[in-house]
């Protein structure tokens, strides 16, 4: 039994016409991580609030199917002991501060505090977060202090430190440059070999394909496709059906065509390409 | 831009150190002292013995004094003349303007007033410089205050500051689009829609995504909340809120006695 | 309408130097890309040139209007600025009424606005959606809606602030249409972006902040290779580049078919 597992999932908002998700299935394993691509209206986001039990508790509306996290019916439960193994960051940082607190590191013990965690573990726990994301020195700073990226680093952090047995991250390093980018990723993947499992709604394909084990391509509501990285992010499916894709794919697939490009598969990093166009 | 809507004045003092319960009762004491207390010169003497040592105690002389000065003895010197001229009580007729009277029973009521609005407000002011907005929220949820309410009101004071900041960018926004925001009054009342309608909008998402994020941190768990930082509440602290306590009940039974 | 900048600086009231001294002249018809780390004074330089913000010290002239002279909603006549967040300026209850807010603003005749915001819809491909509330579509379609906006005031100058952020690749395309069409039409387009790969396949020239100065002006080939001083402001040089340097080719390469001449 898959650790994620949605069955024919067909979700409605209260105020529009047409599901957002349609008779959408899929399995993902414990510690792996996965990233979920799609043109805006996918219903990537949806996805995320599904996961993360705020579809339907939260925004009502109708809802089929089943979403099942660690053996556990999201039906069957409630949205305040939910979040307790699921944990969400979205995209705008701004609206994920509390305001409840006055600095970083209050604000990342807001969860800790809501969740009745001891005061000794508690600061533990906040320290060992910020050091992971390296956020240590902004701890005294206030969160409406910071720039975006910064923000951004706070919500993730906010997050990580409920220690979710499932991460949901929907788009969380919009607002970064590629330095900040590459460390998120880095620390996410470093979450999932410590056995969390993590669902990233991403559009930066390079670090996708870096960093994540399986890719789901969504369009319309349902799987389009998924697989490894480079399988997804290459293919002429995804390509003619408007999703993102690295320069380095369109490059090399524009190449092929005028035999500059020898090999079977086409690349996604600069590592893959550089390799193939050397051959 | 401000960062914050707070008057807290980070300092180690007798008066920071107490426990924000205390601290609170020992404001409504002495307002309460000012206004029921059956002698005409409390609030005088409260100002001398209470505020201004207070104002010491606290290390917060001077910001205390710099809001006097702006703000408490210009409104209390306002209400001073107000009362003083206009209540019509007495016949000792001191100092006359046009059809105006000024007696000595009417000067002696408006000081008084004047007094205890003195020291109402500087009693607020002194429990504002010191004490933290989210010190008293731990404290008094921990006393049985509903999370939700402390939630309300700290939020509230910071989040305004931000609403402001928005506010802003839509009016540049808009001035961008050639609305003219600096003329005509009739002109400004048009240009009211352009300013307010993205400003509501905008809140309504942000009031949504902040309650989706509060949630998925635990806002609302069955379990007993913790708190990050100790709040201390010692003997010393529990005694004087008993003394204030009884400080209270004996000056409104002595006005009611009296009266 | 030529921008001219003179030893322009900039102090927030906060005391903070956002603006350390930048000359600089942006000619009629040109096509820029202003890029550089947050906080590097992209968005302080840029509210300049449409009087948001009136200079410390130094000038900034429109044409020959000095800004410090002019009102926001005059110069708006002259220079049009897409905001980054569209809600920031959406209020009205269907699509026509708000892409034609800012041409009636500027007191063109009814006939004139009407064709300006019929051009502009259809550039931004909003012509089946006239009549549709902007809070009832995508944050997508809201986008296209704040350009077709500004793009209907017809201003000689347009500043677009971050317009790729939050798109997706088909929304990347139209915006990139958009920026052609002012192009060929001879307008003067100004854009703040983090989008490096954007940047390189639409732009001819390329301005590169870091803390409140110039770090970097030219075309884009001969900047966006200069990955060391580049790195000072955190901008990655874009892929393609990156690549042809690893593989070793002579020339600097920013776009799809230089490469690929390159590599032949």
């Amino acid at each position: 039994m898959a650790f994620v597992n949605l069955q024919n999932v067909t979700y409605k908002y209260p105020l529009t016409e047409k599901p957002v998700l349609q008779n959408l299935s899929l399995q993902i394993q414990e510690g792996e991580f996965v990233s979920v691509i799609g043109p805006n209206g996918a219903g990537k986001s949806t996805l995320c609030y599904a996961l993360a039990g705020f579809v339907p508790h939260f925004f009502k509306g109708e809802i089929n199917g089943e979403i099942e996290v660690d053996g556990k019916k999201s039906s069957e439960s409630t949205l305040d002991e939910w979040v307790l193994n699921v944990g969400l960051a979205f995209q705008n940082p701004f609206n994920q501060i509390s305001g409840a607190k006055y600095t970083v590191f209050e604000e990342i013990a807001f969860g800790l505090e809501n969740i009745g965690v001891p005061r000794e573990e508690m600061k533990k726990r906040v320290e060992e977060a910020m050091s992971l994301t390296g956020i240590s020195e902004l701890a005294d700073r206030s969160p409406y202090s910071l720039s975006g990226g910064q923000q951004q680093r706070v919500a993730l952090t906010s997050i990580l430190v409920m220690r979710p047995r499932l991460l949901v991250l929907d788009e969380p390093t919009s607002q970064m440059d590629p330095i900040g980018t590459r460390e998120v990723f880095g620390v996410v993947r470093r979450m999932a070999e410590e056995g969390m499992t993590v669902v990233m709604v991403e559009h930066k394909v390079e670090w996708i394909a870096n960093f994540a084990d399986r890719v789901i391509a969504l369009k319309e509501g349902q799987v389009l496709m998924e697989g490894k990285p480079n399988e997804v992010l290459t293919s002429d499916l995804l390509a003619e059906s408007g999703f993102g894709i690295s320069r380095y794919t369109s490059t090399a697939r524009e190449a092929k065509k005028r035999g500059l490009w020898k090999k079977e598969n086409l690349p996604v990093t600069l590592d893959e390409a550089v390799k193939g166009f050397k051959s | 831009m401000h960062e914050r809507l707070s008057f807290h004045i980070q300092r180690d003092s007798f008066l920071h150190r107490l426990n924000p319960l205390t601290k609170l009762v020992l404001t409504l004491t002495l307002i309460l002292l000012a206004f029921t207390f059956p002698w005409y010169w409390t609030p005088h003497l409260l100002v001398l013995i209470a505020v201004i040592p207070l104002s010491l105690l606290g290390k917060v002389f001077r910001e205390f004094m710099l809001t006097a000065l702006r703000l408490i003895i210009p409104a209390a010197g306002f209400l001073f003349l107000m009362q003083a001229f206009f209540q019509p009580i007495g016949t000792d007729i001191i100092f006359q303007f046009y059809f105006l009277d000024m007696t000595s029973e009417s000067v002696l009521f408006a000081f008084r007033n004047a007094m205890r609005i003195v020291v109402m407000v500087s009693a607020f002011t002194l429990f504002l410089l010191t004490t933290h907005p989210s010190e008293l929220m731990s404290d008094l949820t921990r006393r049985g205050l509903p999370g939700q309410f402390a939630y309300v009101i700290i939020s509230t004071l910071q989040i305004l500051p931000q609403i402001m900041a928005k506010a802003q960018t839509i009016i540049s926004a808009q001035r961008s689009r050639g609305l003219d925001t600096e003329s005509s009054f009739l002109k400004r009342a048009g240009s009211l829609i352009p300013l307010i309608g993205p400003l509501v909008f905008g809140s309504l998402v942000e009031v949504e995504e902040r309650a989706i994020a509060i949630e998925a941190r635990g806002f609302t768990s069955k379990h007993v909340k913790t708190s990050l930082h100790e709040i201390p509440d010692p003997t010393f602290d529990k005694s004087l809120r008993w003394v204030l306590l009884i400080l209270i009940i004996i000056s409104i039974g002595l006005n009611l006695w009296l009266s | 309408m030529k921008i001219e900048i003179n030893n322009l600086r900039f102090t927030y009231p906060t005391g903070l130097e956002a603006l350390k001294g930048i000359s600089l002249t942006i000619n009629p018809g040109e096509q820029v890309a202003i890029v550089g780390q947050n906080g590097a004074g992209k968005t302080t330089l840029v509210r300049h040139f449409n009087g948001l913000l009136k200079p410390t010290s130094g000038a900034v002239s429109i044409g020959e209007w000095e800004t410090t002279k002019y009102s926001t909603a005059k110069l708006a006549s002259r220079v049009g600025y897409v905001f980054q967040n569209p809600d920031e300026q959406l209020f009205s209850r269907d699509v026509l009424t708000e892409v034609s807010f800012g041409p009636k603003n500027l007191g063109y005749e009814k006939s004139k606005v009407d064709e300006l915001v019929k051009r502009a819809m259809a550039l931004t491909e909003l012509h089946d959606k006239t009549d549709t509330n902007p809070y009832d579509l995508s944050p997508t379609w809201r986008k296209m809606v704040a350009l077709a906006s500004i793009i209907a005031m017809d201003t000689p100058i347009i500043i677009f602030d971050e317009p790729t952020t939050g798109q997706d690749a088909v929304n990347v395309g139209r915006i990139a249409n958009v920026i052609a069409e002012l192009k060929r039409e001879g307008k003067t387009v100004i854009t703040i972006t983090h989008d490096i790969d954007f940047c390189a396949e639409n732009f001819e020239r390329i301005i590169a902040l870091a803390k409140g100065q110039v770090l970097l002006d030219g075309s884009a080939r001969d900047i966006l290779g200069q990955e060391e001083i580049l790195a000072q402001t955190y901008v990655d040089p874009p892929q393609l580049t990156r690549l042809g340097k690893m593989l070793g080719l002579k020339e600097i390469v920013t776009r799809p078919e230089e490469f690929l001449k390159a590599i032949l």
